[in-house]
């Protein structure tokens, strides 16, 4: 039997990537996609030949085993809340939400619904990255001392507008770029975060958003590591890629440097008359949007739960806490 | 001019290469025994002073590359017998060290230099002529690198004593919070924290400062004593809002060695090299000679070694006590 999925707003460009991933799946059928922004969901539609339905509920009566939601970070807890009731597994857009409250609703909902709930942390299926945490586990590295990290990124305001406006993005730089690192690290630590401390500013694009554009989050772990990341919006439109992600590790042993993203071509061409990295590596995408279907199929929990992203966001709520104080903020870890 | 130098380690030897460079006359050298400077003195046709006082007696200018917990005494003493004072980084252990030392020199008319010599690396200098020339625009954030292995000696490795060292954050990585505030200007906040803060007897360490500059600007410096020998990386990126630098010294090296060695021998001291015409430790000696002669400002004073030893302890401070460190103005009237 095949496993049918649908694709719920397409208001992330994340959405462009995971119907194509979708349809790469064997026993997948991509039944098709729904967009709160009729002109949106006509545009994408018919750029990837799927089947528009009209509305949400439509998607939803047509009983998919799944959902991937891709709307807006504030608008997230909606549309958990309508496939939840419906039956559908969900595959949820990072941040999960944009405050702690939501995140945890949207927790709360998937339980109590019995369903599925996977936050799209793609990172996790990173072959770079799970090739280090093999030999984390393995033992080669020893012990984990701390780690000096950075996801930084172009201004993502050319891709979207609203990942720049604060009532539906949640905030900048530090909504959009801390909770990949902090989902890695908890990750291949087995810890949770206890405290964060976090600096922010405005000088990048200062005159073209009203959200921080810069800013350095440090998080400290309950088992005595500590790390700092970069998730300033940095990288200037002319850069090689939209950004990256990469971090030294330090131990024991010494350190490990790993870039995520390094597995590239660097490209000269007349089109675009500056270097670009074409990526070679495995696309972590493929493989997160196959787990979740195989967690589907199988009727287990995917790799990556809910509870990862909500553990996330209240990094990133703590961060801004932190960023108004200017103190380092201790973390209230919610009970599931 | 006659100068005088004092230490014959690592940096005692490469500034007297650098002093060879110049019109000055090494007059002479002091270690802690005579035996250790005899090689030296011979090699620069100088004398050996069995005391410091007795080799202050014959020069303008001492330069002094002892270990750090000597600097501020031996700088004290040279204020007082009228002689200039090119002092090894980091100026002192401490700000309120570090601010006697400064107010000793004003008061007695000499100049005190402070030996920031990564102020002098062509490409540390060429990045900050770009940013003044304003190529990248506004400075937004700062990322700063530099990592080596713990440093060794065969004895008394004074560099892993912090009470005479300081540690990694005030040894190591003041060469790039002194870099920060070149570019970004003075520092309103200081976060830190170092490995060797959290796991006592680590067998590594590493350092990680979060500055808050005053103009905003943000940046995040990195120190490693946890690399394997003979690695000394250095890397940067600064960005500003109309553009940015990155320099990574591995891959902007124009040599890499692929030799078979049966084993590696690595300095005591990891140390950046690139190839290049005059070594950055020339340069700098050269400029404060030609400062001392001229009466003219080198690119690194006093004041910004003073200032870099604020940010250091602050950083030192925040490491062990997990607080954000808020630092106070060391404007004229403390001066």
């Amino acid at each position: 039997m095949s496993i049918r999925i649908g694709i719920m707003s397409f208001a992330h460009l994340h959405a462009e990537g995971y119907i194509q991933n979708l349809r790469a799946i064997p026993g997948v059928e991509m039944i098709g996609l729904a967009d709160d922004d009729p002109q949106r969901g006509e545009h994408f539609a018919r750029l990837f030949g799927a089947h528009r339905f009209r509305s949400y509920e439509e998607l939803l009566e047509a009983k998919p085993d799944g959902v991937v939601i891709c709307a807006e970070n504030s608008r997230h807890l909606p549309l958990v809340k309508l496939a939840a009731e419906t039956g559908a597994h969900i595959l949820c857009e990072k941040p999960l939400a944009t405050t702690v409250q939501d995140a945890e609703e949207i927790v709360r909902t998937c339980r109590q619904a019995g369903v599925l709930l996977m936050t799209a942390f793609p990172m996790r299926f990173s072959t770079p990255l799970l090739e280090v945490k093999s030999r984390l586990d393995g033992g080669e590295l020893g012990q984990v001392y701390c780690f000096n990290s950075s996801n930084q990124g172009e201004l993502p305001k050319r891709h979207r507008a609203w990942f720049v406006d604060k009532a539906l993005a949640g905030g900048g730089a530090i909504m959009d770029h801390t909770v990949h690192l902090v989902d890695i690290m908890r990750w291949y630590l087995g810890s949770e975060v206890n405290e964060v401390y976090a600096v922010a500013n405005r000088i990048f694009h200062a005159d073209e958003v009203d959200v921080e554009t810069g800013g350095m989050v440090w998080v400290t772990f309950e088992n005595g590591v500590f790390a700092t990341i970069d998730c300033s919006w940095s990288r200037p439109p002319y850069w090689p890629s939209w950004g990256g992600l990469s971090f030294e590790m330090v131990t024991e042993r010494g350190a490990v440097w790993v870039d995520a993203f390094r597995q590239n071509l660097t490209v000269f061409t007349h089109t675009l008359q500056r270097p670009y990295w074409a990526f070679w590596g495995s696309d972590p995408n493929q493989a997160m949007l196959e787990d979740f279907v195989q967690a589907i199929r199988a009727q287990r929990p995917p790799r990556v739960s809910g509870e990862d992203g909500l553990r996330a966001v209240e990094v990133v709520e703590a961060a801004y806490q932190s960023v108004q104080s200017g103190q380092p903020v201790r973390l209230q870890r919610r009970a599931l | 001019m006659r100068v005088g130098i004092a230490g014959v380690g690592f940096m005692g030897s490469t500034h007297a290469a650098a002093w060879a460079e110049t019109d000055a006359t090494i007059v002479g050298f002091v270690a802690e025994t005579v035996e250790e400077a005899q090689p030296i003195a011979q090699q620069y046709g100088a004398k050996v002073f069995a005391e410091y006082a007795a080799m202050l007696e014959e020069v303008d200018v001492v330069d002094i590359c002892t270990p750090t917990h000597l600097h501020v005494p031996m700088i004290l003493e040279a204020a007082a017998r009228g002689k200039h004072v090119i002092c090894e980084k980091p100026l002192a252990l401490s700000t309120e060290d570090a601010l006697k030392a400064v107010q000793a020199c004003r008061q007695a008319g000499v100049h005190l230099f402070v030996a920031h010599v990564v102020r002098f690396f062509p490409e540390y200098a060429l990045a900050k002529q770009l940013i003044d020339q304003g190529q990248i625009g506004r400075i937004a954030t700062l990322r700063l690198l530099r990592g080596s292995y713990r440093p060794k000696k065969p004895v008394g490795n004074w560099f892993l004593d912090e009470k005479k060292s300081g540690g990694i954050l005030m040894d190591l990585m003041i060469h790039d919070l002194d870099y920060a505030r070149w570019v970004a200007g003075e520092v309103e906040s200081v976060f830190a924290r170092k490995v060797s803060a959290v796991h006592q007897g680590s067998p590594v360490d590493y350092g990680l400062v979060i500055l808050k500059h005053r103009n905003g600007a943000l940046s995040h410096v990195a120190g490693a004593w946890a690399y394997p020998p003979p690695t000394f990386r250095t890397r940067f990126e600064l960005s500003g809002d109309r553009g940015m630098i990155e320099f990574d010294s591995q891959a902007t090296s124009p040599i890499e060695s692929l030799i078979i060695k049966s084993h590696a021998e690595a300095p005591d001291v990891g140390l950046p090299s690139s190839p290049v015409r005059e070594s950055p430790y020339t340069t700098e000696i050269k400029e404060f000679y030609a400062a001392l002669k001229e009466s003219k400002t080198p690119r690194v004073t006093a004041e910004d070694g003073l200032a870099a030893v604020q940010i250091a302890a602050a950083a030192v401070q925040s490491a062990q006590s997990g607080q954000v460190i808020y630092l106070e103005s060391l404007g004229e009237g403390r001066l």
